[in-house]
């Protein structure tokens, strides 16, 4: 195998467009029709025992004694694990904080104390689901309860400390001061200002829970983790050290994965329990997560205030910037964070062309479940304060809300347009796609249809969400939370080979969990090497130990169409140069006079049988090659490495290319409030996609859709609601309400296509949306509501109960927000 | 999931499964499961004994006789919508049975099933007390009938008594009935947050409110206008569960909104 | 007099072979598909009856079954998502709309989605796209917005 590893900033390729931009049928389909898909807990393995986690009720309490000997005397148990094991066979988990952050430890099962609710304390292996359950019951956990956080503004106080090894709950922080705050301050004609504003935690809850059937071989000291971790290499980095083992050692394999989100990446403390137990019994252990644990202890999205917002604002509209103090509770432990608090700086200026601005960043940590980077991590929080901003400035100056955004938009004339963060905006139209929604929402006749509803006792109002969702990330920001870290950049593999019977194999480092990469990918290879993709098999799922991969590989952060098909067509362009090379030795002419087209290596006009099948060449380097030159060592099977370039950050300004691309959402929709109950409905919705050249559009719309439908069920009803005593009051689907079938309405989507300049196939990152709906339904609200006194949305989250307040009691809300001439 | 060790019968008669209910302490009769086998999931109750009454055809007829529509305990919500019975003489039943869960949970779930969980936020306790209906219940010293506003004792407890059975319900019939229901869900077809129901005859009204209370609260304004209706509720002094949905507040003044909506549709109905 | 006991001997038909088995009394019908008869095309999603990842038809009517107990399914005809293609090389009309519709991305609700559509198709040959939303509200999608999915129940009814 030959390897290519190669820095790519060249401009595009011209790609002929045959199968790329098709709306192709998926590979992936027929299997999962006929529930022939293979997921972590469809695989057996003889005598595998079944785990459940002793779990803890409180949200923070000192562990006095745990007793497992009830539990072991029960008929099938297997075995038990306990905190105390782990302490001594595990060291904790790597922290990515500098202090005080980073001197929190965390283990895969509670030590000495539990800070969460559902925090496991201890796990129990049987023979059967019911038997594990069982035996849990019998385990008899002894608890001290603790004064309890769970609101992050109490936690930053430090008045009681959750991590006595980091000595406050402070993670993270520090100021972020691009341009001129003063100076634009000082330049304004007014000043907005808003006391408090808050983005709520609920996370996008994979219909399918986490688990994993994990074996142990003794002989080898490895594990194989049939599972679905959608970021195995990076499970990896904290899994290894952890178990003082050597990464070779995890083989993780994922095929079909139901829905990640990001919520399939902090899975390694429960992984290494699983790893234990499987070494400790001897045996494959099955652990599948019920949905009642998915949500009371496992991957929340990152919660976040916003206080003292000061917004600079011109007379006219113009927006100079703002200066806020950012408030983000992590949950229990940080695992993933602190990087919630720089991915965000990657959209800072949303999708405006304002030059100064400020933000004090700080994360704690709560007695709440540990967040997970969720669809849109840490940027849609941040654009929601972008959208709020701007809505809130428009309603308080009594701007028109289209045009404040277009005003401040980024021109496409301004593309590539460098923000003052340094991050590069490749391309896009915000102001056309604004207008695109606008005209799909009927927004010409907006106000004839807010007097039709007021007549029959609605508040109509229409709102407008602009998102960016920033794809293939610069690792290299880790650096500017702690400089110490060995992370920048990013990476991503493939293989491509020509197989012996003439077919075209992939495999791929990315994990997908629906995205469709198997056919995506095989649109790629077939239009470079000229044949269908029926004929590319791209091997379905992820095995560590098979397919390629690099450091950074994995699905996430909206990335597959710019790093996981920039790998597939560096790969595929070299073998197509090889198969060229190949077939011009074998057909005795110029290279040049080779085509590769319909499964064919032929002589470009020669006679018909001046032409190779694909499968003579397969045949030839595989099996036939004794007449192949001496010096002329074809393989037919390349691995290519894509690695786009940022060049490094500026630690101390915090300033660089965060990200390679910047696909635009523009939302907007029409809703109804009824005026006597608060029930909101949605009459009409549109999301308009730019993620420059679209590979499969069908695939591309889905997104917008699941997208959407994920920002709807944020918007009005998704929240993860602790009460005081840190208990979790919406740990299922009856309270915590994702949307139905009759509660999304019918989806307008439209698309422009602006190519990025920076990537292999004009291609960008897209899926996580941003948040779009978020944005465009709280804007909605407040337009509906303002003929009733003018209230502020203040949360992201705006179920009935608040939207009905909020029409009781508007002052309150508008105490938050203040007008003060410059 | 993964329920606790349970002991299973299923009984052919219903007298074989009084008996199994009188006979085995800790048993509970278990209908369509769309409420218990939930709970028992959750191992928030651990029955010792399931009786199942799905082999019980007679339990699952609806019929009626002279002026009263009876619906056997294990008519099934789909049963309900598709009954032409119902259909003919209290139509109400089918639309408000239409709006329970979904599909797959009204093929398996049962009216009685849903009164004798009497979770506060079910559909049909409201209802039947508004429609006047009686329970019709068996046990080992045999049968009795209980007015639907005695029926509901509180959160998760009925007239039914240990060892007996809910046989059948039965609702006055009349095809023409100025009946009406209203909800505020979660969502479009979320759990109620507030619900009531309303029948009105002679000019005088049953206004039945459901979520505020561990039992339907049955209100008897002085009028059908809308005046009335408000100052029913006022006076009825609701002191409603707070949660995450709805404070007491909010969850008084939907109770009023929907009390209000209730009636005004059971007007336009009896028109 | 049946008597209670803690498992029975059951015998069920799935998709026309008939499985008998000795199941605990508390064992969910779902966990007896999946783990006793290793048809793992019927997924949880939930553990509260929410999402229908489990649908399966019970004598003909969509049923979640995780809401059933494997000794009440005793004598019973199933169906699941294993048993709506007419062969393995051959799709069914509603299997083909869900692919060509893009109706499914990870596709883990899509067998509970699949039946709960192929139940109402059943007696609704043709519905309307309020029809297809109501015979769905009992699944969930976390990946599709339903949008896809409604307009592949509508128009396999629309070629029917």
């Amino acid at each position: 195998m030959s390897t290519t590893e190669t820095s790519t900033t060249a401009a595009p390729t011209e790609l002929q467009k045959g199968h790329i931009g098709q709306s192709i049928p998926r590979k992936e389909d027929k299997r999962l029709v006929q529930g022939q898909g293979i997921f972590f807990d469809d695989v057996r393995r003889h005598g595998m025992g079944y785990v459940h986690f002793v779990r803890s009720p409180h949200a923070h309490a000192k562990i006095l004694s745990i007793d497992v000997s009830a539990a072991l005397e029960l008929d099938g148990v297997y075995g038990t694990l306990t905190g105390d094991e782990v302490a001594i066979q595990t060291d904790p988990f790597f922290e990515m904080s500098t202090p005080p952050g980073a001197n929190i430890k965390d283990y895969a099962l509670a030590v000495g104390r539990v800070r969460f609710m559902g925090e496991p304390v201890a796990a129990v292996v049987a023979r059967t689901r019911e038997l594990a359950r069982d035996a849990a019951e019998l385990v008899e956990v002894e608890y001290e309860p603790l004064d309890v956080l769970v609101d992050a503004r109490e936690s930053v106080k430090d008045e009681t400390v959750m991590h006595d090894d980091a000595g406050s709950n402070v993670v993270w922080s520090g100021v972020f001061d691009w341009g001129d705050w003063e100076a634009a301050k000082a330049e304004a004609d007014h000043i907005v200002k808003i006391d408090e504003l808050h983005f709520h935690r609920f996370s996008s809850t994979p219909l399918e829970c986490s688990g994993a059937l994990v074996e142990y071989e003794k002989a080898s000291g490895q594990w194989t983790l049939h599972c679905n971790h959608q970021m195995p290499g990076v499970g990896a980095i904290w899994m290894a050290p952890s178990l003082r083992t050597g990464i070779d050692k995890l083989r993780f394999i994922t095929r079909d994965i139901g829905g990640g989100f990001g919520n399939k990446i902090c899975l390694h403390p429960y992984y290494v329990t699983l790893c234990l137990l499987a070494r400790k019994l001897n045996r494959p252990v099955n652990w599948t997560e019920w949905r009642t644990d998915q949500h009371t202890a496992n991957a929340h999205g990152n919660e976040r205030w916003f206080h003292d917002v000061e917004v600079a604002v011109k007379s006219d509209g113009t927006m100079l910037g703002f200066n806020v103090k950012a408030l983000d509770d992590c949950g229990a432990f940080p695992r993933y964070e602190p990087l919630g608090c720089i991915i965000w700086a990657q959209v800072t200026a949303g999708c405006y062309g304002w030059r100064n601005i400020r933000v004090d960043f700080t994360q704690v940590t709560t007695n709440k479940s540990p967040v997970s980077p969720n669809r849109g991590y840490s940027r849609m929080q941040h654009l929601w304060l972008t959208e709020r901003i701007i809505d809130i400035v428009a309603t308080e100056l009594d701007l028109d809300r289209v045009e404040i955004r277009k005003r401040n938009y980024v021109k496409t004339e301004q593309m590539p347009y460098e923000t003052p963060n340094g991050c590069v905006y490749d391309s896009g139209d915000y102001a056309r796609c604004l207008d695109i929604a606008l005209d799909l929402i009927g927004y010409d006749t907006i106000e004839e249809r807010r007097a039709e509803a007021a007549a029959r006792g609605k508040l109509l109002g229409f709102g407008i969400g602009s998102t960016l969702d920033s794809g293939t990330n610069n690792f290299g920001q880790s650096q500017m939370l702690n400089p110490e870290l060995q992370f920048s950049g990013n990476n991503e593999a493939a293989t491509v080979k020509l197989d012996i019977f003439g077919e075209l194999v992939v495999t791929l480092g990315t994990v997908p969990q629906g995205q469709g990469h198997e056919t995506t990918a095989s649109q790629v290879v077939a239009d470079i090497v000229g044949c269908s993709p029926d004929q590319v098999n791209v091997r379905q799922g992820h095995d560590t130990f098979f397919n390629s991969n690099a450091g950074f590989s994995g699905t996430y952060a909206s990335q597959f169409a710019v790093t996981g098909l920039g790998a597939v067509k560096g790969a595929a362009d070299a073998l197509r140069a090889e198969m060229i090379q190949l077939a011009a030795a074998v057909l005795q002419c110029e290279e040049g006079q080779i085509e590769l087209a319909d499964g064919f290596a032929r002589i470009k006009d020669g006679p018909a049988e001046a032409a190779l099948p694909f499968m003579a060449l397969g045949a030839i380097v595989n099996a036939n090659n004794a007449f192949l030159p001496p010096d002329f060592n074809p393989t037919l099977n390349h691995r290519f490495v894509y690695r786009p370039y940022f060049g490094p950050v500026d630690v101390e300004k915090k300033m660089g290319k965060l990200t390679l691309t910047y696909s635009t959402q523009i939302h907007a929709c029409v809703l109804e409030v009824d005026r006597e109950t608060g029930v909101v409905e949605i009459v009409d919705y549109a999301a308009v996609d730019d993620c420059g050249v679209r590979i499969h559009p069908q695939i591309v719309e889905g997104q917008v859709h699941g997208a959407t439908a994920h920002a709807i069920g944020a918007a009005l009803h998704e929240e993860f609601i602790y009460d005081e005593d840190g208990q979790l009051l919406t740990s299922n689907f009856y309270d915590y309400h994702v949307p139905h079938a009759l509660d999304v309405p019918a989806l307008k989507t439209s698309a422009i296509e602006s190519p990025s300049p920076f990537t292999p196939l004009g291609s960008k990152g897209m899926g996580e949306g941003g948040g779009g709906g978020i944005h465009c339904i709280g804007s909605a609200i407040q337009d509906a509501l303002k003929p009733v006194g003018k209230p502020i949305v203040y949360d992201s989250c705006n179920p009935y109960h608040r939207v009905w307040s909020m029409l009781q009691d508007p002052e309150r809300t508008r105490a938050n927000v203040e007008v003060v001439p410059a | 999931m993964l329920l606790r060790e349970v002991e299973y019968a299923r009984p052919s008669s219903v007298d074989e499964a009084i008996r199994l209910l009188a006979a085995n302490e800790g048993a509970r009769a278990l209908a369509g499961g769309q409420t218990l086998v939930n709970v028992m999931k959750a191992r928030a109750a651990s029955p010792d004994v399931l009786v199942d009454l799905n082999s019980l055809d007679e339990l699952r007829e609806i019929s009626v006789s002279g002026e009263t529509l009876q619906l056997g305990a294990m008519a099934t919500y789909t049963r309900i919508m598709a009954s032409s019975e119902v259909d003919v003489s209290r139509p109400i039943l089918a639309e408000v049975a239409a709006q329970i869960a979904d599909v797959q949970v009204r093929n398996r779930g049962t009216i009685g099933g849903n009164i004798c969980s009497n979770d506060p936020t079910n559909h049909l306790p409201p209802l039947l007390v508004a429609l006047g209906a009686s329970m019709t219940i068996r046990g080992a010293d045999g049968e009795r009938t209980v007015a639907a506003n005695e029926f509901f004792l509180g959160v998760y407890m009925t007239a039914v008594g240990e060892g007996e059975l809910l046989l059948s319900v039965s609702v006055p019939a009349a095809a023409n009935a100025a009946d009406g229901f209203a909800s505020v869900t979660i969502g479009r077809d979320g759990t109620c947050i507030a619900n009531a129901a309303a029948s009105l005859a002679g000019g005088a009204a049953r206004v039945v409110l459901g979520c505020v209370d561990a039992v339907p609260i049955l209100l008897e304004p002085a009028g059908t206008d809308e005046e009335s209706i408000r100052q029913a509720v006022a006076a009825a002094s609701l002191e409603p569960p707070s949660d995450v949905h709805a404070s007491a507040e909010y969850r008084r003044h939907l109770a009023g909104v929907c009390a209000v909506r209730a009636v005004q549709q059971a007007t336009e109905r009896g028109r | 007099m049946s008597q209670p006991s803690l498992s029975r001997s059951i015998a069920v038909e799935v998709n026309g072979e008939v499985y008998e088995r000795e199941v605990d009394a508390r064992r969910l019908l779902v966990h007896f598909i999946r783990d006793d008869l290793d048809l793992t095309g019927t997924h949880v999603g939930c553990d509260t009856g929410n999402c229908g990842a489990c649908t399966i038809h019970l004598d003909g009517q969509a049923v979640k079954s995780c809401m059933v107990l494997a000794v009440q399914a005793d004598g019973s005809k199933l169906r699941t998502v294993e048993g709506l293609a007419p062969s393995d090389d051959q799709l069914s009309p509603l299997q083909q709309s869900f692919s060509a519709h893009h109706a499914l991305q990870c596709g883990y609700c899509t067998p509970g989605m699949l039946m709960s559509a192929s139940a109402l198709l059943e007696q609704n040959p043709r519905p309307t796209e309020e029809e297809a939303r109501k015979a769905i509200q009992g699944n969930i999608c976390r990946c599709t917005g339903y949008v896809n999915i409604v307009e592949a129940i509508v128009s396999t009814g629309a070629s029917a």
